[in-house]
């Protein structure tokens, strides 16, 4: 399954910015494995895990664990402090 | 035009907004609103906000939605400024125009005190020195809840 992923706010300048490409493996299928996945490869995704982090899937807030299917495409919101 | 949302990095001239509500409706005793504007606060030069095209907008829409069918409001108003803006600049108009004030002043509080937690921006201060982002405040979150559990407790 391959999907995209972008980070806002203070994650972009923690995670890196612009929108990435990820093959995911076969056990990866939701948000929570997700992230472990990503803290494998770069331990600063584990700030991910906090639960105030927020998550937007195709253009719409899900809850987390949101399941993840081929296609999607994720970002990886710090909480909002708009107003 | 029940729902007005705009999200814009163009200033909002909060006056201006604020007379397409006044007058308008014979049936409105009532329009309430809340203008958020640029606090000079630390070494702060200047205040940048960010959000999600598309996302932040239904965000918004939804809120009013919620706010126009609980309230029974005419008019709905956020409008949201992005970008970079400087001290004293108006970040956000929230406006409700209902038939007595207190729709119209709950209303109001529901739509600024959600807003804050439920749609995607984010704010980056810049001073002399650097920028960082703004934390995310518990007593935001709290007031946000405040209006949950009220709704909660009526719909039960």
């Amino acid at each position: 399954m391959q999907i995209r992923i972008r980070y806002m706010a203070s994650l972009r300048d923690r995670l890196g910015e612009g929108e990435t490409a990820h093959d995911l493996p076969a056990d990866v299928t939701d948000s929570e494995a997700l992230i472990a996945h990503l803290t494998r490869r770069d331990a600063a995704a584990a700030a991910l895990a906090a639960p105030e982090i927020r998550l937007i899937v195709n253009d719409r807030i899900v809850t987390r664990p949101s399941a993840l299917e081929h296609g999607d495409r994720l970002a990886f919101c710090p909480p909002f402090t708009g107003g | 035009m029940p729902s007005d949302i705009l999200v814009s990095a163009d200033p909002i001239d909060a006056a201006a907004l604020l007379s397409t509500l006044t007058g308008h409706s014979p049936d409105d005793g009532a329009v309430a609103s809340f203008v958020g504007q640029v606090r000079a606060e630390g070494d702060l030069i200047a205040l940048e906000l960010e959000h999600y095209p598309g996302v932040t907008e239904a965000a918004l829409r939804e809120l009013c939605e919620q706010a126009i069918a609980r309230w029974s409001l005419s008019q709905a108003v956020i409008h949201h400024r992005v970008g970079r803006m400087g001290i004293g600049e108006t970040i956000v108009v929230v406006a409700a125009s209902a038939p007595h004030r207190r729709a119209a002043l709950d209303a109001v509080s529901f739509l600024i005190d959600r807003l804050k937690t439920d749609a995607p921006f984010w704010k980056r201060v810049h001073t002399e020195q650097g920028q960082y982002w703004v934390e995310a405040r518990d007593s935001d979150t709290a007031a946000s809840q405040y209006w949950r559990d009220q709704i909660a407790q009526e719909d039960a």
